[in-house]
């Protein structure tokens, strides 16, 4: 495939990462922190959030199964996974985050589990389209390209 | 007295012209984000993960207030300690143990009480924000904080660096996004703001390179 191909392939599917609502404005801020000084920085960022938040979903996952349900503290897990989505531009992991604090609320554990289960999805998704669009990032430069800047005018 | 190298001397001073930034926030991502967008507004930072750390930092830890207080007459006092400065400290509101509002709290009861605090939140609640600018915060941010609430944040107080600072904020019109404004703030011998505008032509379409100048204190 020659590099305008991938370059349009690149577009294209960064385009639908937001039409689908997957990433939000917050990533393209990211992507617009990244320069010759920070040249990885939207792959350090995101890399620091998986870690971050496989642990999250861990220490969540446990807490729901314990006996007697501490939701203050699964509260309090999916309080930050709400944040560092948020602060990736992970938007669909947020949205789910957002609800799953409500199942907390109403301190209802099947509830909880449900949610739990629509993060998990959410986060898996996002996981797997970010690698996509780092692998697609790398083969353009590996051929020589320059990535183009995602521009928000949809 | 001379006890000061000249070079030493020289780097301190070098080292008071940048604006200095106190990050707090427990979360990793929160901070690596924050010292990007800062040092990308030409600032100084320094991260630390609780807002004990910042008062150890700041040497308002109460052992350090004890030593102090039983210490000589010939040591420094705690807001130029060593030579140590502070030019704005930016807190996130929810954190384990110290709350971003204890932290600014103990600052406005201390000798660093004059240092702007700035206090950021994921979560909008009114009553919260009312509850910090009552207490002396300077603003309250929401979070994911944006870069552009940060250049009209620090614009200010960049503005009041003894030294000449020279901002750029570049900004790209909003028709075909080829024209560039560069606004150039400068100040002249007699601490007045200079303001001139330029148009530049960004002559190729848009690429991943050095897009945001950001604020750049030189």
């Amino acid at each position: 495939m020659e590099l305008g191909q991938m370059q349009g392939r690149l577009a294209e599917f960064t385009k639908s990462l937001y039409m689908e609502g997957i990433l939000d404005a917050q990533f393209l801020q990211l992507q617009q922190l990244q320069d010759e000084s920070n040249p990885d920085f939207v792959v350090e960022v995101v890399s620091l959030f998986f870690e971050d938040s496989e642990k999250l979903l861990n220490d969540i996952a446990r807490a729901l199964d314990q006996q007697s349900v501490d939701f203050k503290r699964v509260d309090a897990h999916v309080h930050q996974l709400k944040g560092s989505s948020a602060s990736v531009g992970a938007q669909r992991v947020k949205n789910a985050c957002v609800a799953f604090r409500n199942c907390c609320e109403e301190q209802n554990v099947e509830g909880c589990l449900r949610c739990l289960q629509q993060v998990k999805q959410e986060h898996y998704l996002v996981k797997n389209k970010l690698e996509t669009l780092f692998r697609l990032e790398q083969q353009i430069v590996a051929a020589g390209g320059s990535v183009p800047m995602a521009e928000m005018t949809f | 007295m001379e006890y000061l190298h000249s070079d030493i001397a020289d780097t301190q001073q070098r080292e008071k012209q940048h604006f200095h930034v106190l990050a707090v926030d427990d979360s990793l991502i929160e901070r690596k984000l924050l010292e990007r967008l800062l040092r990308e507004s030409s600032c100084k930072v320094t991260c630390v993960d609780s807002g004990d750390k910042a008062l150890e930092y700041l040497g308002l830890l109460d052992s350090q207030e004890i030593d102090r207080s039983t210490a000589s007459s010939s040591f420094p006092q705690p807001s130029t300690q060593e030579g140590l400065k502070v030019n704005l400290i930016m807190t996130d509101y929810s954190m384990p143990g110290m709350s971003g509002y204890d932290l600014l709290k103990r600052v406005k009861g201390s000798s660093w009480k004059d240092i702007p605090v700035v206090v950021m939140s994921s979560e909008n609640v009114p009553s919260r924000i009312s509850m910090c600018m009552e207490e002396g915060a300077e603003e309250f941010l929401l979070k994911p904080v944006q870069l552009s609430d940060l250049k009209k944040q620090l614009q200010p107080h960049l503005l009041k660096l003894p030294v000449h600072p020279k901002i750029d904020i570049t900004t790209t019109s909003n028709d075909n996004g080829n024209d560039r404004m560069i606004i150039d703030i400068t100040m002249n011998n007699n601490q007045n703001v200079v303001v001139s505008k330029r148009k530049t032509m960004t002559p190729e379409p848009l690429e991943r390179r050095p897009q945001m100048k950001g604020l750049a204190v030189i």
